[in-house]
This record gives C-alpha cells, sequence and structure tokens, in this order.
C-alpha cells in the first residue's frame, strides 16, 4: 500500500459533511459479516461491534483522526487514593437512552457487574483489577482498583452507557429482542442473516455529529462478489471490505468513492521459541525467518496491495516508533544464519496455518509464506485449520495434544488505533496457568516478562509509551513473540450520492456516526 | 394402508432419534466450543465458569439425556454464539430453505422432464445431442459458479433479478435456478431411459398401429409410466437440496437453514447444530414417506400391503 494513496484516500473520505438538518430519506447497505449479539456486555468479537457501535456509546471514544475524545464523559482524570488508583469521571449532562431515559451513574454502575460477571460476560477478566464501583451521584462516579490496570484506559475506560432501568423492566431476552442505547442509532428490528433496520435517534445528544438519514438498513452478504454485484446494480449504495482484487477498480468507478484504511488486526509468525528442543528456541534461526520471507512481494502479490507492513507495533499505534523497521528480505543472510546456528541443510518442521478468511487471501498468504522458508532450508509440513482447530492449536494450557510445535501462522486485534499491551500480556508474555499470561504465547523470557508486567501496571500515559517502544525494541532484536508480517487494509464503498464521514468504533470502520444523502 | 403409514412413521422416528444421538456425538468430537466463545487471553476460571453456564461440565450422556428430555417439549437450548434459543433460530430459518429447495426442485422437473422426454422420443437426434451437452453441462457447472454467473448476468449487467436476499417471486428465481441446476442433468437421463425403455414396449406400439396421435402417446400413455423412477428419487433429491443449499444461500446471501447449521458447525455451536440436523432429519423422513406414498397415485398397480 502507497502512503500517497492512503494520503488521498483519507482526505477524500474526511472532507467535512455538510451541516444536518432535520434527518431525512433512507438508506441501504451490505457488510459482509454480522454480529451476533447487540448486547455490549455480551459481546464476543470485533465484528458485534459493527452493530453494537450504531446504538451504544462508551465514556471515549476516537474521533476520525483516531485521537481520543471524551464522548459520554465530560471529563476524567486518573487519581491516587490510598496509594491505589482512581479513575474519577463526570458524565456528559443531558444525555437520554433511545427510550427517553436519562443516562446516569447507576448505568454504568450497571454495565460493569454485567461485565465483570463471567456467566454473562466474555471480558470478565478486564475488570479482574477493580476494586469496586463507587456513585458519588446521577452524574459522577469513580472506579477504584485493586492495582493499577493500564489497559483498562487503553480499551477507552471498558464501560458502556447501559440503560439500567429498561432493562430491568424488559429483562434479558426484552432487551435482547429490543436493545436500547444512547447512540445516533435507535434499533428497529432484526432478522439474523438478513439485517438490521435502524432510524436516527432524533433526541441525540451530538448536534455536531449526527446521522442525516432518517432510515437504515444493513443488509448482510457474506460472499464478497454477491457484495459487489448488489452494490454495482444499485440494490445498495454503500458496502464493507471490497475484495483486494478490486479495489484498484473500485477507486475508478464514476460516481464512487471510497475510503481505504489499516484495520485493527496485526498479523504475525509465531514459533516456539520457548522449547529448548525446538530449532527455533535459537535466536540465529529465528533472525534467518525473519529475513528468510519476502513480505512485500507477497503483500503486492497475494494481497494486491492491500496490507501494510508493521514492526511490532502499527503506525498510529500507542508506543509507534517509525526508526523501528522490519527485517529486510535476505535469503542468503537466512541460509548463513541458519548454517550457523547448526542447520546447513535447514531442517524440517511442522507448519500450520489458517484455511478460514479471517482476512482476505489470509490461506495464501500462509502459503507463501512456507514456500519462502522452504527457500532457504526451512522446510513446511503444511497443514491447513480451519478457525476452530487453528485457535485451539494456538491456545496453551489445554489438556491434550497436539501442541504448537512448529510455524503458526497467528494475529491478535487490537482495535483502532490500538494498543499492544494487552495482546503482549497474551503472546510475548510467558504463559503462567491460571494467571491469564500468555494464554497464547510461545516465548519464555524472563526480561520480556519482566517488562510487560511493568506495562500493564502501568496507567500513566506517557510512561506507558515510553515502556511499549522500550519493550517493541528488545522484541524485535530478540525475534521474540513472533515476526510481525503485515496489518490487512481494508476498503470501503460508496456511491456519491451519499455524503459520509468514517468513524472508527473498536476495531473496525464501520460507524455511521455521520451519514447523509446529497440534497 | 394404515398400518404400513405406521409402520413407516415409527421407521422414521427411530432414524430421528439415531440422528440426533449420532450428531449430539459428533458434534461434541469437533472441538470445544469455549475456546471459540472467549477471547484467547481470557483465565481458567472464565473457561470453567462458561463451561458451567452452557453445562458442558457434565458427563456427555447426562449432556444427552437433559438434551433429549428438553427437546420432547421444544426447548433445544440457546446457541452459545447468537444467546437465543437455538429453536427459534432454526425455525426462522427453516421456510427460507424449504421455499428455495421446493423452487428448485420444481425448476429441475420443469427443465427436466422435457429434456428428457423429447430426447427420447427423437433418439439420436439433434435434440438428444442437445439434451445430452445440456446434461453434461449442468454436472460439469457447480452451484456457486453457476450462481456467480447469473448474478453477474441477469443483475449487474441487465438488471432484472436482484443479487441477493429474500422477499418475493423475482428474488428467488436466480437461488432455485443455480441449486436446481445441477440435478436437470441426473433427472434428464432418468427420464430419458425410462420413456426409451416405455417406448419400446408393446402397448405403445399397438397405439401407433391403432393411429393413436404421438403426442397423446408419448405425453399421456407413456410420460405416465416413465415418471415413476424419477418420483422414486425426488425424496432424495429434495433431501439433497435441503442439505445442499448450504452454497447457494451463500452465495445469494439467502437468510436459509442450511447457512446458518454450517455457520453453527464451524463455531461449535451445538445447540444450533443439534436443533438444525432434528429438523432436516424430519423434513428428509417426511419427504421420503410422501414420495412412497405418492406411488399408488401415479401407478394405480402399485399399492402398499
Amino acid at each position: 500500500m502507497k502512503s500517497r494513496t492512503m494520503f488521498m484516500a483519507l482526505s477524500l473520505a474526511l472532507s467535512p459533511a455538510p451541516a444536518l438538518a432535520q434527518a431525512t430519506g433512507s438508506l441501504t447497505v451490505a457488510f459482509g459479516a454480522e454480529g451476533t449479539t447487540l448486547d455490549p456486555t455480551k459481546y464476543s468479537a470485533g465484528v458485534d461491534h459493527y452493530f453494537i457501535g450504531q446504538m451504544f456509546e462508551q465514556l471515549i471514544r476516537y474521533d476520525t483522526d483516531l485521537k481520543p475524545v471524551n464522548w459520554l464523559a465530560e471529563k476524567w482524570e486518573l487519581q491516587q487514593q490510598d496509594g491505589k488508583a482512581v479513575i474519577d469521571i463526570y458524565l456528559r449532562p443531558g444525555v437520554k437512552f433511545h427510550n427517553g431515559d436519562p443516562m446516569s451513574s447507576a448505568d454504568f454502575e450497571f454495565c460493569y457487574e454485567r461485565l465483570k460477571d463471567p456467566k454473562v460476560s466474555r471480558w470478565s477478566h478486564l475488570q479482574a483489577n477493580v476494586e469496586k464501583f463507587e456513585v458519588i451521584d446521577d452524574l459522577h462516579f469513580k472506579i477504584h482498583f485493586k492495582s493499577p490496570d493500564g489497559d483498562y484506559i487503553a480499551g477507552a475506560l471498558q464501560l458502556w452507557a447501559l440503560p439500567k432501568k429498561y432493562f430491568e423492566k424488559v429483562g434479558e431476552d426484552g432487551f435482547a429482542k429490543a436493545p436500547v442505547g444512547t447512540g445516533p442509532w435507535k434499533f428497529v428490528s432484526r432478522s439474523v442473516k438478513e439485517e438490521l433496520k435502524l432510524e436516527a435517534f432524533d433526541g441525540y445528544w451530538n448536534k455536531d455529529a449526527r446521522p442525516g438519514v432518517k432510515d437504515l438498513t444493513i443488509k448482510i452478504i457474506p460472499e464478497d462478489l454477491t457484495r459487489v454485484a448488489a452494490f454495482k446494480s444499485g440494490a445498495v449504495d454503500w458496502i464493507d471490505n471490497v475484495p483486494p482484487s478490486m479495489v484498484a477498480e473500485f477507486k475508478k468507478l464514476p460516481g464512487v468513492k471510497t475510503f481505504t484504511a489499516i484495520s485493527g488486526n496485526n498479523l504475525y509468525i509465531d514459533f516456539p521459541t520457548y522449547n529448548p528442543a525446538s530449532p527455533f528456541n535459537k535466536l540465529k534461526v529465528r533472525q534467518a525467518v525473519a529475513q528468510a520471507v519476502d513480505m512485500d512481494a507477497i503483500i503486492k502479490s497475494v494481497l494486491f496491495g492491500q496490507g501494510e507492513r508493521y514492526a511490532e507495533v502499527g503506525k498510529g499505534s500507542t508506543g509507534y516508533n517509525a526508526d523501528l523497521k522490519p527485517y529486510a528480505y535476505n535469503p542468503k543472510a537466512a541460509k548463513q544464519l541458519l548454517a550457523e546456528a547448526g542447520y546447513p541443510s535447514g531442517f524440517e518442521t511442522p507448519c500450520y496455518n489458517l484455511t478460514t478468511p479471517r482476512e482476505p487471501n489470509v490461506k495464501e498468504m500462509g502459503e507463501a509464506v512456507f514456500a519462502y522458508l522452504g527457500q532457504v532450508g526451512i522446510r513446511c509440513k503444511a497443514q491447513g485449520l480451519e478457525y476452530g482447530a487453528w485457535i485451539n492449536l494456538g491456545r496453551r494450557g489445554r489438556s491434550g495434544p497436539p501442541e504448537m510445535d512448529g510455524v503458526l501462522m497467528w494475529m491478535w486485534s487490537q482495535g483502532l488505533p490500538g494498543d499492544p499491551a494487552t495482546p503482549w500480556g497474551g503472546h510475548l508474555h510467558s504463559f503462567v496457568a491460571g494467571k491469564g499470561w500468555g494464554s497464547y504465547s510461545y516465548t519464555d523470557d524472563k526480561q520480556a516478562d519482566s517488562m510487560i508486567e511493568q506495562l500493564k501496571g502501568t496507567m500513566e500515559q506517557p510512561r506507558r509509551e515510553e515502556l511499549i517502544r522500550q519493550i517493541a525494541q528488545y522484541k524485535h532484536e530478540n525475534v521474540l513473540g513472533g515476526i510481525t508480517t503485515y496489518r490487512p487494509v481494508i476498503t470501503l464503498a460508496w456511491r456519491d450520492k451519499v455524503e459520509f464521514k468514517p468513524w472508527p468504533f473498536p476495531g473496525a470502520w464501520r460507524g455511521f456516526q455521520e451519514i447523509s444523502l446529497k440534497k | 394402508m394404515l398400518s404400513y403409514i405406521l409402520r413407516r412413521v415409527m421407521h422414521g422416528v427411530v432414524s430421528i432419534i439415531g440422528a440426533s444421538m449420532l450428531i449430539f456425538v459428533i458434534s461434541r468430537m469437533s472441538g470445544d466450543p469455549i475456546v471459540l466463545l472467549l477471547p484467547v487471553d481470557a483465565p481458567q476460571s472464565a473457561i470453567d465458569a462458561m463451561r458451567e453456564t452452557m453445562g458442558l461440565d457434565r458427563p456427555i450422556w447426562m449432556q444427552y439425556l437433559i438434551f433429549a428430555g428438553k427437546a420432547l417439549t421444544g426447548d433445544f437450548g440457546n446457541s452459545y454464539r447468537w444467546q437465543m434459543p437455538a429453536l427459534n433460530l432454526v425455525l426462522d430459518r427453516l421456510p427460507a430453505t424449504i421455499e428455495l429447495a421446493l423452487s428448485a426442485l420444481l425448476f429441475s422437473i420443469m427443465l427436466a422432464v422435457p429434456l428428457g422426454v423429447l430426447s427420447a422420443v427423437n433418439r439420436g437426434g439433434w435434440i438428444d445431442t442437445v439434451g445430452k451437452g445440456f446434461a453434461m453441462l449442468g454436472q460439469a457447472m457447480p452451484g456457486f459458479w453457476v450462481g456467480l454467473l447469473l448474478i453477474l448476468v441477469f443483475s449487474v449487467h441487465l438488471n432484472w433479478l436482484p443479487a441477493f436476499g429474500a422477499g418475493g417471486v423475482s428474488h428467488i428465481i436466480l437461488p432455485a435456478i443455480a441449486l436446481g441446476w445441477y440435478p436437470v442433468a441426473a433427472q434428464t437421463r432418468i427420464i430419458r431411459s425410462a420413456m426409451l425403455d416405455v417406448l419400446d414396449s408393446d402397448y405403445i406400439r399397438m397405439g401407433r398401429a391403432l393411429g393413436a396421435p404421438e403426442r397423446l402417446l408419448v405425453w399421456k400413455y407413456a410420460f405416465r409410466n416413465a415418471a415413476v423412477p424419477l418420483v422414486t428419487v425426488l425424496g432424495v433429491y429434495f433431501a439433497s437440496m435441503l442439505g445442499g443449499a448450504f452454497v447457494v444461500e451463500v452465495i445469494f446471501a439467502w437468510p436459509g437453514l442450511g447457512r446458518t447449521v454450517v455457520e453453527a458447525v464451524f463455531a461449535r455451536d451445538f445447540p444450533v447444530v443439534q436443533a438444525g440436523v432434528l429438523f432436516t432429519s424430519v423434513l428428509f423422513v417426511v419427504s421420503n414417506l410422501l414420495v412412497d406414498l405418492s406411488y399408488g397415485l401415479i401407478d394405480p398397480r402399485i399399492r402398499h400391503g
């Protein structure tokens, strides 16, 4: 992906939208994937945010420039009380839920209670360091921590506005059928595998950034070519995930606008560094792998240019260091390093590839990586795995075999703009049973462990950024926690009768915060 | 006749129970759903809590008995992934799949019958050659490719028919053709072969000798007998379309059961898989029963004792 193209695409998309009056008209858009829940305390994957994020809001969010802005929080600060961290939050007054109830501290306390309950939430561990939730008044509350948790702030203060009174009135099932939030869109109806219908919320608090379209229908069209056909035939006016092979064509289509940007995913090549019996335990072998693969060529040929290389931390993410560059392709040096490591004739190893298309052409990308490894003497016994088997293989601490014993094509999602602390806790910190560290880690390095634990306990942002840069440097030099390869690029397209300014939600660029039809 | 029906219903019930046991065990052999439901960095305590909530901490025989007991009352449990009753998910999607399978079956019969009959009547002629070529083409083109081709031509270029979704007759034409295309070839061959046999029989030759019109002989007397082998396999075709609708449902974003169940398999969403397979089994049993009972209507010589 050429940076110039990216800049132009962003400039086009982020041009100011006209002032919006009363929302009118209707619009049909199409997504390639579908969320499974509309309850923000029950989300299980990034795709859930595509839908939840239209109706529900958090205390902080990232704007169109990926800068954090206070959203439902009017202001907040990190304090110390009795040597413990406290986040003191004042809510924005005048915010209402779609049913007319005013938003208050009790709604966030209710959300916290649900999020920390492992029988409700799939992310209860993210609340594990919170000692208590203290309501001061209707618009003021504090979150007290047992021990500092830097990930809490990095995760946009974690909490969502969840209407306590409404939830208690309609119950779990009632809320699932008719969710109510504070967001710019209110729920109308949903047909699983088919569509979600939304209506612009007249009582929305943000008068500057709100939809200008009254009715929005989000169609679910998983097949790429059908989604493209639906767009070209005029059945929908906006689509996500333009297939990589068609991005160039879409950018030239008359009457069509596109937006291209980095997604929140990060791909890398992992191997069992922790195992003394594995060749990958040797630094020179890992350095050989890092120089054996021509990632630029793979991005160009397999991904049609729709990927951006990165070294440990992606551009724009917390702690990004422009001076840290990916390893250059040098097969000669790779062979030399293998010989120095005691493998002059190379070696044979299992290589595990994901075959489920979690990202475009991810299977083909893995196969290309394996082919490059073979050229320097690392002979892959390739095994394709569907998503369930793949994630099961990557996870540590399972009760039985098989153990991951070779090369594994893996990825982590960090949202937008992203903070690597939580993912590093999962795959760079060594595996510690029952503690949540290293849940998918094949690295065992005391220095890395210590640095990551220090990062977890650091809530002050400037210090966090400094620590992330230090860890990235150490990780890069020692080729630990895998070799970072690329971040996928996504392209959205819409007809030019639509005015659209892409807003990010956690992990995705599909927020219809500002969308309208040209007059 | 009544005892025959009762016997067939009993066989069907046994088949459905067997299918439920098989799918219950096989789905659990496919892997642990918890690793797909929780984030990879979830601690063991969260994993244990989730396992307990879903009842997956119990022995498998106990899980089956609980499932079977609840299924009898219509409770198939909540989908792990969708967090809503699995039965609702299945029943909401089932009509769309039945509609698609029936339409595809209708399309294939409408195409296969005239093709098969005309090929037999004009044996060795150009119509026969075209028919055979058409049949071969049908077998050679997979449904997903036919589907994409139809979308390209009729939705993108001609803009005659919608490219995706359900919502009326116009929406079902392309998916029905894509799904019904493949069996046309086999059905044409069955009809052709049966017609050739019948057209060679004495009563048809006698009819011709008596000067009966050829059209009457072919369509009234010959075709009725030649249709029996086709009817015999229609139940199987219908069932295979129910199961094979997945690809076409994905291509056309058709909100059917096939797509729901296959995605549930990959997500290890056991309640949805169990409910989906069970209802498909019921449809399979019922369609085969109806086919068996229809023999007597087509050919009065066939009676069930």
